[in-house]
């Protein structure tokens, strides 16, 4: 467990599935060197496949024993999709418009496809996930090589690329399946938090970039931040599968919304509700219950006195104020080591310039 | 050489006389091991012997498609010739495969046929380091070669230029063909590695130094051909002795093999001259013993926490299992590990992927305490019983 641990909220009743953060994510980390099929965030609908695909039915992380639980290694063609090309230059030649590739599946191939019946009870809703920066992560227990490390000064978890051999177990570990095997290092790489610029003071592309306001980023120990207080004071974000047993940190604030459904004459069922409780029970555990109560009660309180601390935080005034990064407490970290931010953590430097082997030979 | 002497005499009886049939004898040639390869026509002056590596199964991965393909693992022959001319060192192994599997093209779910050759310096073969990578003060150096058909270094040659997805360029037409070609040419074409180790987690690759050594892999007929040359004495080992122990592994990338999916062989010896055939013949020691005794032993006091053939009762990860570890392990070994447990600690599982097993406790000074009580109360005899059945605990060998 690390001294200290980020967390990020997202408010998944603000979500509009505009894959802003997946594009912020994408330019700034994975178009290129190997990373062009990942998606250290993607936006997927609920219910769905998911990306990749039926990732919640792959295993990895723990049982209730704490054993890590065997899982399997998806396949960059059937259950992430290639990103496919097409011939634009063969155009002006006359040549058939088509994609290099036959594409049968990609990211948000069944995007907004949902389930149920239209119009009487057919609904969705959008699930952003990156990397859950997990207390006990699935990936980390996975690795044969002690290759992956969970930062000391603020739970991130990060690969060693120069420990990495490409095993490719931390994949079969992780249950949320948010490690890639990248091949053409043949190694493994994963959403780093956007540490360089979390150690800046910034927050992560995803949350900056997010239109939509949902993401709220802090440390959990930080009583003033937002994080905090949806997560501790008011119980109202809640960890993703945390039946998988890996304390994930990142947080989502359920849907409480949703329209009625209509009876099959077209007729609005009155107190009805689209999303079925027990999905949502599934994702986010029986706390699901509470939080959602919680939500309603403040937004009642809301409109009789016009006052809700929990309201004025979801409602997101002013985009600053959802991210608490503490620059000052990097800058302090890098002090104290004697050495200059980004990274400011040892092990993430040393494999970045290790020349030589940890031991020194003996004979 | 004195050393030797002493050191087989304690572990055990030995049969006087001849090697055993099949132990590595390196053969002194004259010619230069600089440029070898597998298929040089120096490696017909050596005779070859015969090694049997078994399906490593003392832990247990988490792929699950992979221990699917690869429970009913059978062991597999390798042919195994050594030369060495004073200055150098080399190892040819043979094994069959029926699938030539490269790690290739833009998938996560391809994997490298490959073999590796642990060596030591360590000579006295009552403390050989434990075979699966070495262990706590007992290192080991490992070469690796695997069939991969291109990759690149992450780091360190400044082309990051050229590792940016070309429609992130200015690149048009012809301009995008040359700039592919460059990138291509840029590929690390020959994935070999040496490693320095003292148990499986801690193996740390061997970079920026020039080790002089070499190794290769080439296809034929349903087989693979492996070679390792290298220098006799580096900073690392110094390999000019009677004597040396080596062990061989290879990896079947058709059945998802990796990392601790593989085959893998006991300590061999390699007789470089006549005073090392008392080496030779401890490291291959079988003990003489009532077998069926030693079964019931085993019974009594290790199945409640190991497994192993028939015997599948204990918690799954409550202790390494004991399915092949007739297989690659020597006498000394077993031996070693029934009396002082503490003496080789296996550096386990990932210690936070099974927390209730954890193997072993670490002391305040970093010392590794194995959770096995030792059991030098059995007398002579009943050690000797149960190593006998402990040797015959191994998969039946491929035809």
């Amino acid at each position: 467990m690390s001294k200290r641990q980020l967390a990020m909220v997202m408010d998944l009743n603000k979500c509009i599935g505009c894959q802003t953060c997946t594009v912020a994510c994408k330019t700034q980390w994975t178009n290129r060197n190997g990373r062009e099929y990942m998606y250290w965030n993607n936006v997927e609908t609920y219910p769905g496949a998911g990306y990749p695909k039926n990732w919640m039915e792959l295993g990895g992380g723990f049982d209730a024993a704490g054993d890590l639980q065997p899982g399997i290694v998806p396949s960059i063609e059937s259950d992430y999709g290639v990103p496919w090309d097409y011939n634009y230059e063969g155009l002006a030649k006359g040549e058939e418009f088509k994609p290099n590739i036959e594409p049968t599946w990609g990211p948000n191939w069944d995007e907004d496809e949902g389930a149920g019946n239209f119009p009487n009870d057919n609904y969705f809703f959008y699930i952003p996930r990156i990397c859950n920066h997990c207390t006990n992560p699935g990936c980390l227990s996975a690795c044969p090589r002690d290759a992956i490390f969970k930062r000391e000064e603020d739970g991130v978890v990060l690969v060693d690329l120069d420990r990495c051999q490409g095993y490719r177990y931390c994949i079969a570990g992780c249950p949320y399946k948010k490690i890639y095997f990248n091949p053409k290092i043949s190694k493994s790489e994963k959403c780093i938090l956007c540490f360089p610029r979390i150690e800046k003071g910034l927050p992560p592309a995803c949350a900056q970039q997010c239109v939509g306001r949902i993401r709220f980023v802090g440390f959990l120990d930080d009583e003033e931040g937002q994080v905090y207080k949806l997560v501790h004071k008011y119980k109202v974000a809640l960890p993703l599968r945390a039946d998988y047993g890996t304390q994930p940190n990142v947080y989502y604030v359920p849907p409480v919304e949703a329209p009625p459904k209509f009876d099959a004459n077209g007729k609005v069922i009155e107190g009805s509700n689209r999303i079925p409780i027990e999905e949502l029970e599934k994702l986010f555990g029986k706390e699901v219950h509470q939080a959602i109560k919680t939500i309603k009660a403040e937004k009642e309180k809301r409109k009789k006195t016009g006052e809700s601390e929990l309201m004025d935080i979801l409602i997101a005034y002013q985009h600053q104020d959802m991210f608490r990064l503490d620059n000052g407490y990097y800058q302090e970290v890098a002090k104290q080591k004697n050495m200059k931010l980004a990274p400011v953590d040892h092990r993430y430097q040393a494999g970045k310039h290790t020349k030589i082997s940890h031991f020194k030979a003996v004979h | 050489m004195k050393k030797f002497i002493a050191t087989t005499l304690s572990i055990g009886v030995l049969s006087a006389g001849a090697l055993l049939a099949d132990t590595i004898v390196a053969k002194k040639v004259s010619a230069s091991l600089d440029n070898i390869k597998c298929d040089s026509p120096v490696w017909e002056k050596a005779k070859a012997a015969e090694v049997i590596l078994y399906p490593q199964t003392t832990i247990i991965l988490n792929d699950k498609k992979a221990n699917e393909l690869n429970k009913d693992d059978k062991a597999k022959r390798a042919k195994v010739k050594a030369l060495y001319n004073g200055k150098r060192i080399a190892f040819l192994i043979e094994w069959a495969d029926g699938t030539k599997s490269v790690q290739k093209g833009y998938s996560s779910t391809s994997y490298a046929d490959g073999f590796a050759v642990q060596f030591t310096n360590i000579t006295d073969p009552n403390k050989l380091p434990y075979i699966g990578m070495g262990n706590e003060g007992r290192e080991v150096v490992i070469h690796l070669q695997k069939a991969v058909d291109k990759f690149y270094e992450p780091n360190g040659n400044k082309d990051v230029s050229m590792q940016v997805n070309v429609h992130n360029t200015n690149n048009f037409a012809k301009d995008v063909e040359k700039f592919e070609k460059k990138v291509d040419s840029l590929a690390n074409r020959d994935y070999e590695k040496v490693f320095v180790s003292q148990g499986f987690r801690s193996m740390t690759e061997i970079k920026g130094e020039k080790l002089k050594a070499k190794a290769g892999m080439k296809y034929k007929d349903g087989k693979w051909k492996g070679m390792v040359a290298r220098a006799t004495n580096d900073e690392y080992l110094d390999l000019n002795k009677p004597a040396i122990a080596v062990a061989f592994a290879v990896w079947d990338g058709d059945k998802l093999n990796r990392d601790g999916l593989k085959f893998l062989s006991s300590w061999e010896p390699v007789v470089l001259s006549k005073e090392g055939e008392n080496f030779a013949k401890a490291v291959l020691q079988k003990v003489q013993g009532d077998v069926k005794n030693g079964e019931k032993i085993a019974k009594e006091n290790c199945a409640a926490c190991h497994n192993y053939g028939k015997e599948q009762n204990a918690p799954k990860f409550m202790a390494p299992n004991l399915s092949n570890i007739g297989g690659y392990s020597t006498a000394a070994y077993l031996r070693e590990s029934i009396v002082d447990p503490s003496a080789v600690v296996v550096p386990g599982y990932n210690r936070n992927a099974h927390k209730n097993f954890e193997w072993y406790t670490v002391d305040d000074k970093g010392h590794r305490q194995s959770t096995m009580p030792p059991f030098s109360h059995l007398d002579k005899k009943s050690q000797d019983d149960l190593i006998a059945f402990l040797q015959t605990l191994k998969a039946e060998v491929e035809k």
